[in-house]
């Protein structure tokens, strides 16, 4: 049984009527609000889709965000745009839409013009062989098995030829983006432009030919940043760490109505008056939803709690649905089980989700950063992610959240923090605090602005 | 000890300028997985990196009271689980110091003393690289300039903790005193010798920056009365 946004099934819940949690010397006693009923064991388990995209929201100024993290740092990427008045500066990349890189550009591209720092952004065009090398190149990349022939080569250099020869390169900086359009470096020779490659992707572990191939084009370029230190390697030329960042104005992550907040629980399911422990993933093996489940069975043995597994890529990747299947038969018939399969213009709804969360987990096996680990503590959650990746970047293990290596160290850690909620507490609000300091858009804004005076000045 | 009242009505002599700085991470060809390695990084990495490690990271964990010292420290503790050491280098405080080489020395004679006695640990494998990076920094005014004790504290409220972090805890290294930027100007341009000592014995590793900045504003408003 599905739902509507439309509130086609909404529940009767009471709106806004929270349980009680009182903290015993055995840890949290739950006591659900007398007027909230339990949702139908059925309708929880049931995986819910919603029909149409929003209309898109327009991007938010500078001023904005001075609420957010203060005037003074505000103030601070004016000072330091300052100097960079009138230069120009390129963005390539190889998508206008989906995907982490477009969603970025979409805020960075606007805050820095606003700064004045005048930037174009561009998206490299290709057939369908084009994109299936890249995305075989971009796979071995992150240490799949691959045979680099000839032909893939030739392929990737002639779409790079093509989209050198349609693109003005003009500005004074030029920064591609990821292996896509890495080869477009030629263009820079004989010009003053400084040009940067950044990679999104994780190179610790990269398929040595296909490196290989594209090593000699990314030491032309005058720097690289990677997401961080692991994905780096040895290369003649500067190498920059820029992590990935979220925008806390986006509807991923702004702060939203209470009522809504509710709305979206009820309509999912999700009982208030119990502690509820949500992972936000893909379906996806390598986000590890199964062992997400048997944590939460052997937590559940000793704390009451529900568990909301929110995710995507079911419908559209024959994959997911295997794994969306798995998941299932791993929950079996538990009621406290929650299973949403969302579609990626969800955001708003699994914002939702994470703000009404008691804990946040992120049990990945292998993961890129992690930017749902970051919504999570920026949303001020305690937050138990596995040890890959980019996590222990934004987790220090015990002082903004709790790293774990296996499935039985999540169901300790998920049994820790709901009989621990002042450590649990002090976990949520240092997340907070890190994401403020090192992971927002308006820190990467910073980023951008500092590299730019650095080149520049290097350019004389 | 209460300062002169008479100090209190001049103005100082000269007025305090906040700066602020910005930093980006450059990742350096120095990488450590064994406590052998980490010895040797220690002794060849550029200055810039032992700066990064102990006076920079201070500013990105700003929001942590306890448990956080320096990224040898946690590196030792979290990839290493050598809890004797790590405690050993955590207790390494930034203020002691003037000069980055002489506290690259220390952390080399900490790391040294232990592995001489350990030495099975030092050739076990980490469970993580450390990679040792290096900051490219900026520095900048702010639209704040104090030209009163009054105008001080008003500007300690409202800069960036960048800037708390600037004055206060990079400037050792510019200074080359046990001091910093703001208790000098106290002590030099306002006259106000203990409150100059207040401000400075703040203790940063047990206080978040933002507490330091709340700590400073009260010994700044205290003198003010």
């Amino acid at each position: 049984m599905s739902s509507g946004k439309n509130g086609k099934t909404a529940t009767q819940d009471t709106l806004g009527r929270e349980g009680v949690v009182a903290d015993t010397e055995m840890g949290p006693t739950v006591v659900p609000h007398p007027s909230t009923p339990a949702p139908p064991a059925e309708r929880r388990r049931a995986p819910r889709t919603w029909d149409t995209p929003p209309a898109p929201v327009p991007p938010p100024h500078l001023d904005d965000y001075k609420a957010i993290v203060g005037p003074a740092d505000v103030d601070e990427l004016r000072f330091l745009a300052r100097e960079l008045k009138g230069k120009t500066m390129k963005m390539v990349n190889s998508t206008a839409v989906g995907g982490g890189v477009a969603e970025m550009l979409n805020r960075l591209v606007p805050l820095l013009n606003e700064l004045e720092v005048t930037t174009h952004w561009d998206v490299i065009t290709g057939g369908n062989d084009f994109f299936e090398v890249t995305k075989a190149f971009h796979n071995a990349l992150h240490g799949s098995a691959y045979e680099l022939t000839r032909h893939a080569q030739e392929i990737f250099l002639m779409y790079n030829e093509q989209n050198r020869q349609r693109l003005q390169f003009g500005e004074d900086v030029v920064v591609i983006h990821d292996p896509q359009p890495a080869a477009l470096v030629t263009a820079r020779s004989g010009t003053p432009a400084r040009w940067i490659w950044r990679c999104h992707i994780d190179l610790s572990n990269p398929h040595p030919q296909v490196w290989g191939f594209l090593r000699p084009y990314v030491e032309q370029y005058n720097a690289a940043i990677f997401s961080s230190q692991s994905f780096t390697r040895q290369l003649p030329i500067p190498q920059y760490l820029f992590y990935p960042c979220i925008d806390p104005l986006s509807e991923k992550n702004k702060e939203l109505d209470e009522s809504f907040i509710q709305k979206v629980c009820e309509e999912s399911g999700v009982d208030r008056s119990r502690p509820i422990v949500t992972q936000v993933s893909r379906f996806d093996r390598l986000k590890d939803p199964v062992g997400v489940v048997q944590a939460f069975k052997l937590a559940k043995k000793y704390v009451d709690c529900q568990l909301v597994l929110a995710g995507g890529g079911a419908s559209d990747d024959p994959e997911g649905a295997v794994v969306l299947q798995e998941v299932k038969d791993a929950a079996g018939d538990d009621p406290d089980i929650i299973v949403l399969d969302l579609p990626p213009w969800c955001a708003l709804e699994i914002n939702a989700l994470q703000r009404a969360s008691t804990i946040i987990v992120q049990k990945s096996i292998k993961e890129g950063f992690g930017l749902t680990v970051t919504e999570g503590l920026w949303k001020g959650k305690p937050t138990i992610a596995g040890a890959v990746g980019g996590i222990p970047n934004q987790i220090i293990h015990k002082l903004t959240g709790v790293l774990v290596h296996s499935v039985e160290g999540c169901a300790y850690q998920i049994r820790y923090l709901l009989t621990h909620p002042e450590f649990a507490s002090q976990l949520g609000k240092n997340g907070h605090e890190h994401v403020k300091e090192n992971f927002l858009m308006t820190t990467n804004v910073r980023r951008w602005l500092l590299l730019l005076r650095i080149l520049l000045q290097q350019n004389g | 000890m209460s300062e002169p009242a008479v100090v209190l009505q001049n103005q100082p002599a000269k007025p305090f300028y906040f700066n602020t700085s910005a930093h980006i991470l450059r990742v350096t060809a120095q990488r450590a997985n064994t406590l052998a390695e980490l010895q040797d990084a220690l002794r060849d990495c550029p200055e810039d990196s032992i700066f990064q490690h102990t006076f920079r990271t201070l500013q990105e964990h700003h929001f942590i009271r306890e448990g956080f010292s320096n990224d040898f420290a946690h590196w030792v503790l979290s990839a290493c689980n050598e809890p004797s050491l790590a405690e050993r280098l955590a207790s390494v405080d930034v203020r002691e110091f003037t000069s980055v080489a002489e506290l690259r020395e220390r952390f080399i004679q900490i790391v040294e003393t232990y592995v001489a006695q350990n030495a099975a640990a030092s050739q076990r494998k980490a469970r993580s690289t450390f990679y040792f990076c290096a900051s490219d920094i900026v520095v900048m005014p702010t639209s704040f300039v104090a030209h009163s004790l009054r105008d001080f504290a008003e500007g300690l409220r409202k800069v960036s903790l960048h800037s708390i972090h600037h004055h206060f805890i990079e400037a050792r290294l510019r200074l080359k005193l046990m001091s910093n930027d703001f208790s000098q100007w106290l002590h030099e341009d306002a006259g106000l010798t203990e409150t100059a000592r207040a401000v400075n014995r703040i203790d940063i590793y047990t206080a978040t920056l933002e507490g330091v900045r709340a700590q400073m504003v009260r010994i700044v408003e205290r003198a003010l009365l």
